[in-house]
């Protein structure tokens, strides 16, 4: 556990590697970064099961002197830093292994590893970081890393504009972290995460402080995560290759606003306004991504505000004081959702579309494929026994107890939202006819299947460290010698287990009749509503929202600087440079070669002088 | 003799000396000019000679100094009058506003 | 030694000049090799200096008597020597000057008549930028801040682009005025003092009612600190006191623009903390809150308007404003965050733009423009230098792990502490540059390709050299920033003592 801090070092020396010789290599760099990320997975095992039995590990050195104040840099192991690490280092070792078939002939194939070695860095770097400040810093290299591999496809304007603006949305919430981090700086004395929680635990911050901070912390979460309203980068991300959605914007990095909150859960804990905001924020999100999740009909899309929508859970689940259930989410979330993108990219890959309209009928060319993105399908849905029906329930039974009914409701339809568009996909792409023009279909290689199959296991088999019936032994360990993060398992009632494997259940037979066996009209909705299509197609126009509000603002604005630029600045220079150039023509004037007009201005100046003498006795005081 | 101060050898010194700057940044002959230059040397001298008698250190160099000015200004005239009489040669004119060769 | 080692450094490029007189004119490659010979001793000089840690700087102080004014020897006054010495904050900014002096002698291969004279006049410049930073008392400075604009003047105005007498001229008119106010703030203090030394001004300046042979009122010292900052925001540029900065920068041929935005802006930011801040601290408070709104003015105010160009020259043009604004920001605050962000602003900001615009050479060299509509696509012919110019936008941006993170941050947090709503405005900023600066470079770079580029060569062997140089600087600083903060610290404990504590 002492060299914990190697586990991050793997990858950048992947990244510094594979750019320097990468080229090089070709695709043989794929081994280079596989190889690496293992020694990080495998070293991350390691700390996760001496984490069992010793205490939390810290170390820190001075990174950064500021007068008396000591910046450090560090790395600290406790529980819930040891298991992002195995997340984080697991689903990205499948996905470095999955690319090298994705990715293969691709021209700058080097280029595609170095970028996932950095981004693997920086979020290892994140998930260990003992303060906020270097927290702060791997949550911008994560977004830089995220950025680069969103960009890939460089030379496509769609993956420019995607990557642009999620570098730039995500920077707005970021900045919202950056100020909250400052101002609880100049509170505590100190970034690090320690010292914060006990100031706050002695009441050294006012309450109005703590919530204010804590809101502008959770702003950077909402950019980072996708939250309702800075969500639009998430879906817009899927220009990325698929392997990269899998891992970034799926099971790491978008998870990485779900982890602040909940490594600062202290913070937030101590201030029920920031915990409400929180909620709502959440709530609101998983009702409002799965709504447009119902109607899109790119796959990936699909998959994105599925993404948008299961985060918002977790932050509700933080939001209702349910820490373990929303850490367990993450957990559970991060496999499936994975699983999912694997295999829809191995779709994608077996038919080089991803409109679910040109698919269909894929069940028996996909022998692998099928099976393992149902297994996805059904974890996804909350189908008990697979892992996510476990995590879910946690968060429904967090939100019910912690007496946020209203919230509670819209999660419950928010769940059947999600097994619903999520088995539309599922009957578009798998069963039926084959639609559009799909050639020879071929499964994908092994390199690609053997991820999704390990992903596979885990979608199914996750949930069971952390059971009501089994025992909560994820909880448990979670918040262990920690009072703050409320308790390892709460006790809810039983009925919610019922409703939330009905709903699921109802959103599944609604999709198979519709999808399946077709006895309900696929336009029904088209028909009767236009409208409300219309709009969830569009994604409630909010894309078209901040182009005539925000975008339009910032370009006035900018036009107005512009005229003062060009008429008040310039002007002003015109004014200075009109009187120097008057001063000029006047001075050229009195240069008339006249000896005597000379001579009486130098008389005038003497005497001048001379009175200016006389006045003054000589000295100007 | 001690009847007559300082002050009005100061004073006549200083009309004169006037009258010599008006005439030499005013007046349009260039011959007329001339002589108002040599009018204010000429003021310079009485205080120079009023001084070497009624100074803070009487002395001699006083006077040994008007003396010297007025050889300069004799050598003085008579290069500025030539001068002169070799624009005049040229130009037919000793109006002085018409000498505005400087300006170029 | 020692008590000759601070002028052989600043005056060791004088050496290539003398070697350059005596060659012909013709000789291209052998001209630009002495040329940046020459300023191969000052920068190994720098870094022994550097190297050698800041604790012992005191023993390269020299001090020669050099002109005397009236009968004042029993007073020991008026008296102008020839003085040089470091402290931790010179002695950073003399390494930055010579390493970005060496790094644009390689950029100035693509300079393409009269090399001779270039060469002359660029190592004259180097020699003033030293000698400004080595200057102990105020009147060696002022010759050497007038030696300064000089060479500038001419390298603008003879091997600077189509507009290149205009921007020439705007420069010389401003820096003139500058000057001016500059060199009466400077008589004043030496009147009424006697003394022109820095240090030596300091300490009386902080004594209440001192003995001086002429009296200073609190409105003589406000006044001359306004002085002061006009003459220095001038240079920074400060708002509305930069539209000659923008010309500069289009016109004036790249490598000339690494050193004028590299560290004749930082002369500026120099000016203000050592003078300003150094000689009146107690008037330095009260405007505290001006520079700071300036700052945060400045800062919106470039960023927006980098936004709106289409000239790659001029985003970046008006990105310097912006970025000049945070040192602002920093000096407003007036806490150790927030002048150690200021001064890490000054060196990042030089290491940055310096990079960017010998990219911009680059490119022009290739391409003969540097419009970004012209330039999309650029990735696809020049993977590695659309590589290292998306490398710089990022470290200008403020991407943690690269300088530019570590002042704005601490610029930051320094304000946050004094006027947190006014630095919160300032947050804007901080999308905004991400925003213009991805607008210009992912428009050259990445996207549909607006032109051929097949024949196209990527970054030559010898353009790799100050490429690699400054981004391995920027990220050092950005990993590491004690390298920078801590040969800073006793010159911020003095100016903090200065403050008051």
């Amino acid at each position: 556990m002492e060299n914990a801090w190697i586990i991050p070092l793997f990858p950048l020396l992947s990244f510094l590697f594979l750019l320097l010789f990468g080229r090089r290599l070709k695709e043989n760099s794929a081994y280079i970064g596989m190889v690496l990320t293992l020694a990080s997975l495998v070293y991350s095992l390691v700390v996760l099961f001496e984490r069992f039995n010793h205490p939390t590990y810290k170390a820190e050195v001075t990174w950064l002197t500021i007068g008396d104040v000591q910046l450090t840099a560090g790395f600290e192991v406790n529980q819930l830093n040891a298991l992002m690490l195995v997340i984080v280092s697991l689903v990205s070792f499948l996905v470095h292994t999955y690319s090298k078939g994705y990715m293969h002939g691709d021209g700058r194939f080097h280029i595609f590893y170095a970028y996932l070695g950095l981004f693997t860095f920086a979020m290892l770097g994140l998930v260990v970081s003992p303060n906020l400040l270097q927290t702060y810093i791997f949550w911008e290299l994560v977004g830089a890393g995220s950025f680069l591999l969103i960009g890939f496809y460089f030379y496509k304007e769609e993956a420019k504009a995607a990557a642009k603006k999620a570098f730039i949305m995500t920077r707005i919430g970021d900045v919202g972290l950056l100020i909250g981090m400052i101002l609880l700086f100049w509170q505590v004395g100190s970034f690090e995460y320690d010292e914060i929680f006990q100031a706050v635990d002695e009441g050294a911050i006012s309450a109005g402080m703590i919530t204010l901070t804590a809101i502008l912390i959770f702003v950077g979460a909402v950019g980072k995560s996708g939250q309702f309203p800075l969500h639009t980068w998430l879906p817009d991300a899927m220009e990325g290759p698929t392997p990269v959605s899998a891992l970034i914007h799926a099971a790491t990095m978008v998870a990485a606003g779900v982890y602040l909150v909940a490594a600062l859960f202290p913070l937030f804990a101590a201030s029920e306004a920031a915990l409400m905001t929180i909620a709502i924020i959440g709530a609101f999100t998983a009702i409002f991504a799965a709504s447009i999740g119902l109607v899109q009909k790119d796959i990936k899309r699909v998959l994105a505000y599925s993404t948008v929508s299961q985060l918002g859970y977790m932050m509700l689940a933080l939001g209702s004081a349910g820490y373990v259930a929303g850490v367990f989410h993450l957990m559970t979330h991060a496999f499936f959702k994975a699983l999912l993108f694997l295999a829809a990219g191995s779709v994608i890959h077996a038919v080089h579309t991803q409109n679910i309209e040109e698919m269909g009928g894929l069940w028996k060319k996909l022998k692998l494929t099928g099976p393992l993105f149902l297994i996805g399908t059904l974890a996804i849905s909350g189908v008990p026994l697979f892992s996510g029906f476990f995590s879910k329930d946690e968060i429904l039974i967090s939100t019910w107890v912690h007496g946020n009914t209203f919230l509670f409701w819209l999660a419950v339809i928010a769940a059947f939202f999600t097994a619903f568009y999520m088995f539309r996909l599922f009957f578009m792409v798998f069963t039926g006819d084959a639609r559009g023009k799909q050639k020879e279909v071929h499964e994908s290689p092994s390199v690609m299947t053997f991820p999704m199959i390990v992903l596979g296991i885990l979608a199914i088999v996750a949930g069971y460290v952390n059971t009501p019936w089994f025992g909560t032994f994820l909880g448990d360990w979670l918040v262990a010698d920690n009072d703050a993060l409320g308790h390892g398992h709460i006790e809810g009632p039983a009925w919610i287990m019922i409703v939330a494997t009905v709903v699921s259940l109802l959103g599944i037979y609604l999709a198979w009749l519709i999808y399946g066996k077709k006895s309900i009209q696929r336009d029904w909705l088209t028909v009767r509503m236009p409208l409300t299509y219309n709009v969830l197609y569009n994604k409630y126009y909010i894309d078209e929202f901040y182009q005539l509000t925000v975008v339009k603002a910032t370009k006035g604005f900018t036009a107005v600087l512009s005229f003062i630029e060009t008429f008040i600045v310039e002007g002003l220079v015109k004014l200075v440079a009109g009187i120097v150039h008057g001063l000029g023509i006047i001075g050229s004037k009195i240069q008339n070669g006249q000896v005597q007009a000379y001579g009486t201005v130098a008389f005038v100046g003497l005497a001048v002088l001379i009175v200016i003498f006389a006045l003054t006795g000589g000295y100007l005081k | 003799m001690s009847g007559v101060p300082i002050s009005a050898y100061l004073t006549l010194a200083l009309v004169l000396f006037c009258i010599g700057l008006y005439g030499a940044l005013t007046k349009r002959n260039t011959v007329i000019v001339l002589i108002s230059i040599e009018l204010m040397l000429n003021a310079v001298n009485i205080n120079l000679v009023a001084f070497s008698k009624f100074g803070m250190i009487p002395s001699i160099t006083g006077q040994v100094f008007a003396l010297f000015t007025i050889a300069v200004a004799a050598a003085e005239a008579a290069v500025g009058l030539a001068i002169l009489i070799a624009l005049y040669r040229n130009r037919k004119t000793v109006n002085i506003d018409e000498m505005d060769t400087m300006k170029n | 030694m020692n008590e000759y080692f601070l002028s052989i450094l600043v005056f060791s490029p004088l050496l290539g000049i003398a070697v350059l007189a005596l060659m012909p004119k013709t000789q291209e490659v052998a001209i630009k090799a002495v040329g940046f010979l020459a300023t191969l001793p000052a920068l190994v000089l720098a870094l022994v200096a550097f190297i050698g840690g800041s604790d012992h700087l005191k023993k390269y102080d020299i001090q020669i008597e050099w002109i005397r004014f009236g009968d004042y020897e029993a007073f020991d006054l008026f008296k102008i020597d020839y003085e040089l010495g470091l402290n931790g904050f010179s002695l950073v900014l003399i390494v930055l000057t010579a390493v970005i002096s060496t790094l644009a002698a390689i950029a100035s291969i693509h300079i393409k008549k009269e090399w001779k004279g270039y060469f002359m006049l660029f190592l004259l410049l180097e020699v003033g930028m030293l000698g400004v930073f080595a200057a102990q008392n105020l009147i060696l400075f002022f010759i050497f801040f007038e030696i300064t604009m000089i060479p500038m003047f001419f390298l603008i105005g003879k091997w600077g682009y189509f507009e290149k007498e205009k921007a020439a001229y705007s420069y010389l008119i401003y820096n003139g005025l500058g000057s001016a106010i500059l060199l009466i703030v400077i008589m004043v203090l030496f009147a009424r003092t006697g003394t022109a030394n820095i240090d030596a001004l300091a300490q009386l300046m902080a004594v209440e009612n001192a003995n001086t042979v002429a009296p200073f009122s609190e409105t003589l010292k406000f006044g001359l600190l306004i002085a002061l900052l006009i003459a220095f925001g001038v240079k920074l540029p400060i708002f509305p006191l930069h539209t000659w900065m923008l010309r500069v920068h289009v016109q004036a041929p790249p490598a000339i623009v690494m050193l004028h935005s590299g560290i004749l802006l930082k002369i500026g930011a120099f000016g203000l903390i050592r003078f300003g801040m150094g000689i009146f601290p107690e008037q330095f408070k009260s405007i505290a809150v001006l520079l700071a709104v300036l700052g945060v003015v400045n800062l919106l105010y470039g960023a927006f308007l980098a936004f709106k160009q289409s000239d790659f020259k001029m985003v970046l043009a008006y990105s310097s404003i912006s970025h000049m604004g945070i040192v602002l920001i920093g000096l407003g605050a007036l806490n150790e965050a927030g002048i150690q962000g200021a001064i890490f602003q000054v060196v990042s900001h030089g290491l940055i733009s310096a990079l960017l615009f010998f990219l911009v050479g680059v490119f022009y060299e290739r391409f003969h423009t540097s419009t970004i509509a012209n330039l999309g696509g650029m990735a696809k012919g020049m993977p590695l230098a659309a590589g290292f110019l998306l490398a710089g936008a990022m470290a200008s941006l403020g991407l943690p792990g690269m300088s530019g993170f570590v002042s704005e941050f601490m610029a930051f947090l320094g304000l946050f502490e004094e006027m947190p709503i006014l630095a919160a405005i300032g947050c804007i900023g901080i999308i905004m540059t991400a925003v213009y600066l991805l607008r210009a470079v992912l428009g050259m770079t990445y996207g549909r390709a607006n032109r051929d580029f097949i024949a196209v060569s990527d970054l030559k062997s010898v353009e790799f050299i100050p490429v690699v140089a400054l981004l391995a600087l920027i990220v050092l600083i950005g990993v590491y920033p004690s390298v920078l903060s801590d040969p800073l610290h006793s010159t911020l404990e003095t100016i903090m003592l200065g403050l008051g504590g």
